[in-house]
C-alpha cells in the first residue's frame, strides 16, 4: 500500500507542469531575502527591518524581535541640484547597508568620578539624582539614521512642519530646506538614496533614545 | 531747480550779495524701478533654483519587477531547479527559526529603561528599570578604573536566587571611601538585591532595589534593577536558561 502510495507520488510530480521563470523567479527572490535575514541574523550587529509593506520598523538582534515601529508614510528621496538629478533611486532595497549612525548623535555624556581616599568608616556620598533618559537626550524634531553606501533614513513625526506660527514655520521650512540643498549639492556619497519615514511622536522619539550604534538595515522589497 | 541763500550776513563784505547755489537731484525714478525689479528677479530665480535643489521624493514602489533569471534548458530541468530552490528555502526558513527565539524571552532597553516581557515576538510585560549609569569611577590613586555601563548583546538566565546576598565587588568599597576588606566574609550584604537575582553572566544580574524612586533614571553599576512587583512577574515567567536581549 505504502509503495503504490509512492509510485502514486512519484507519477504525479512527473506529470505536473514545469514552473514557469516567473515562479522560479519568485522562489529565488524569496530565498534571497531569507539568506540576507539570516546573514544579519547571524552577526553580532543589531539591525532594523523597514517593511514599507507591512508598515513596519523592526529593531532586531539575532533574529529576535525588540522593537516594533509602525511606519506611517514612506517617501524615496534623491538629490537634485538645479532639477537634475545626482543619483539613482535604485538598487536600495533588498540590500543590507551597514554602520547606521544617529545624525544628531546622541551623545553619553560620561561623569568620571575620583572616589575619596579609603577610610574604615567610608565617606558619606551625596545622593545625585541623574536625569531621566528624556531630560538627558532630547529628540530633534528630525534626525536622520545615516547608512555607509550613502543610504539615510529621514524620520519624523507626522506634521513636524506645520507646527507653531508663520515665522517659525517659515524658519522651520528654510533651514530644512537649506539643509537638504547642502547635502544635495554636497556631491559627497551620503544621502544619495533618502527614505523619508513618517512615524508617531512617541515611536520616532523612541527610536532615537534606543538605537544602539552601528546598526545595520535590510529594506525588505515588494515581493514581485 | 535752484534756491538762493545769501553767504554772509556781513553787510560789510566786500562779497555782500553774493549767493551760492544748492542743488537737490530730481529722484531717478527709472533706476529705483530697476532696483526693484532686478531683486525680484533674483528673487525669483533664487526660488526656481531653490526648488529645484534639494530632495525629490516619490512614494516608495509597492510593487517590484522580477530580478532577472536564467530560464532552463527545459521542463526537466525547470522541475529540478524548483526542487532545489524549495529545499533551499526550507533550510533557511529551518535556520533563521532555529535562531529567533520561541516562547517567553527579556528584552531590555538599557537607553531608556524599559524591560519588555514578551512571548513569540509579543509584549506581555512592560516595566520600568533602572540600567547602567555609564559612570567612569576612579580610586583616589588613579591607579584602577570602572565603567558602569550595561552591556549589550544577549545573554541567557543562569541561575535565579530568592532572598539574594550580596558580595560587595571592590568598587562598591572604593565608591563608599572605604577600605577594601581583606576577609572575605565583609563583603557580604542582604537585603540590598531585593527579593530576587536572576544571574546572567560577568556578574550582570536582574534584581530588586532600595531605591525604588530612582526606577526609569540610569543609576546601576551594570545590573537591571526592578521594582519588587515587576522583579516578581519576571521571576514568574523567566526561568532559567531564559533569554535577555540587552539593546
Amino acid at each position: 500500500m505504502k509503495s503504490m502510495l509512492l509510485a502514486a507520488c512519484v507519477m504525479l510530480a512527473a506529470t505536473a507542469p514545469a514552473p514557469t521563470s516567473d515562479e522560479l523567479a519568485r522562489l529565488s527572490f524569496k530565498n534571497d531575502l531569507l539568506k540576507k535575514r539570516l546573514d544579519l541574523a547571524n552577526s553580532k550587529e543589531f539591525y532594523l527591518v523597514l517593511d514599507p509593506a507591512e508598515q513596519s520598523l523592526e529593531l532586531m538582534y539575532r533574529a529576535a524581535l525588540l522593537q516594533a515601529y509602525r511606519v506611517e508614510g514612506l517617501e524615496v528621496g534623491v538629490p537634485q541640484v538645479m532639477y537634475k538629478s545626482r543619483a539613482e533611486a535604485s538598487d536600495w532595497e533588498g540590500k543590507v547597508w551597514k554602520k547606521g549612525a544617529l545624525d544628531p548623535v546622541r551623545a553619553l555624556d560620561r561623569v568620571e568620578v575620583v572616589a575619596p581616599p579609603p577610610t574604615k568608616e567610608g565617606t558619606e556620598l551625596p545622593v545625585q539624582v541623574p536625569q531621566t533618559p528624556e531630560e538627558k537626550y532630547p529628540v530633534p524634531a528630525r534626525y536622520h539614521i545615516r547608512f555607509e553606501g550613502g543610504l539615510s533614513i529621514e524620520v519624523r513625526p507626522p506634521g513636524t512642519d506645520e507646527k507653531g506660527g508663520f515665522w517659525s514655520r517659515l524658519m522651520t521650512r528654510w533651514s530644512t530646506w537649506w539643509a537638504d540643498a547642502k547635502a544635495a549639492g554636497s556631491g559627497g556619497k551620503s544621502d544619495t538614496v533618502r527614505l523619508h519615514v513618517v512615524m508617531s511622536k512617541k515611536d520616532a522619539e523612541s527610536l532615537y533614545r534606543a538605537l544602539p550604534p552601528n546598526t545595520a538595515l535590510l529594506v525588505v522589497p515588494p515581493s514581485p | 531747480m535752484m534756491e538762493g541763500y545769501p553767504l554772509s550776513e556781513d553787510e560789510s563784505s566786500p562779497r555782500r550779495g553774493r549767493r551760492v547755489a544748492i542743488i537737490f537731484p530730481a529722484p531717478k525714478r527709472r533706476r529705483g524701478i530697476w532696483v526693484v525689479g532686478v531683486l525680484l528677479a533674483a528673487i525669483a530665480v533664487a526660488m526656481i533654483v531653490g526648488r529645484g535643489t534639494g530632495y525629490a521624493y516619490s512614494s516608495a514602489p509597492v510593487r517590484a519587477a522580477l530580478p532577472p533569471f536564467d530560464e532552463p534548458a527545459n521542463g526537466a530541468a525547470a522541475k529540478k531547479l524548483q526542487q532545489k530552490l524549495l529545499a533551499q528555502n526550507k533550510q533557511l526558513s529551518a535556520a533563521l527559526a532555529k535562531l529567533s527565539p520561541s516562547g517567553t524571552y527579556l528584552v531590555v532597553d538599557q537607553t531608556q529603561n524599559r524591560l519588555f516581557v514578551m512571548n513569540d515576538d509579543q509584549v506581555v510585560r512592560t516595566s520600568v528599570c533602572s540600567a547602567g549609569s555609564g559612570m567612569i569611577l576612579k580610586d583616589s590613586g588613579n591607579k584602577k578604573k570602572w565603567v558602569f555601563d550595561t552591556p549589550r548583546g544577549v545573554f541567557k538566565v543562569r541561575n535565579r536566587i530568592s532572598n539574594p546576598i550580596w558580595k560587595k565587588p571592590d568598587w562598591a568599597f572604593v565608591e563608599e571611601g572605604k577600605t577594601i576588606p581583606k576577609n572575605p566574609e565583609e563583603r557580604f550584604e542582604s537585603g540590598t538585591l531585593g527579593k530576587y537575582a536572576l544571574y546572567l553572566e560577568d556578574g550582570y544580574m536582574i534584581h530588586g532595589t532600595l531605591y525604588t524612586r530612582l526606577l526609569g533614571r540610569s543609576v546601576t553599576h551594570g545590573c537591571i534593577r526592578l521594582g519588587p512587583d515587576d522583579l516578581q512577574a519576571v521571576w514568574d515567567a523567566a526561568p532559567i536558561g531564559t533569554p535577555v536581549y540587552i539593546f
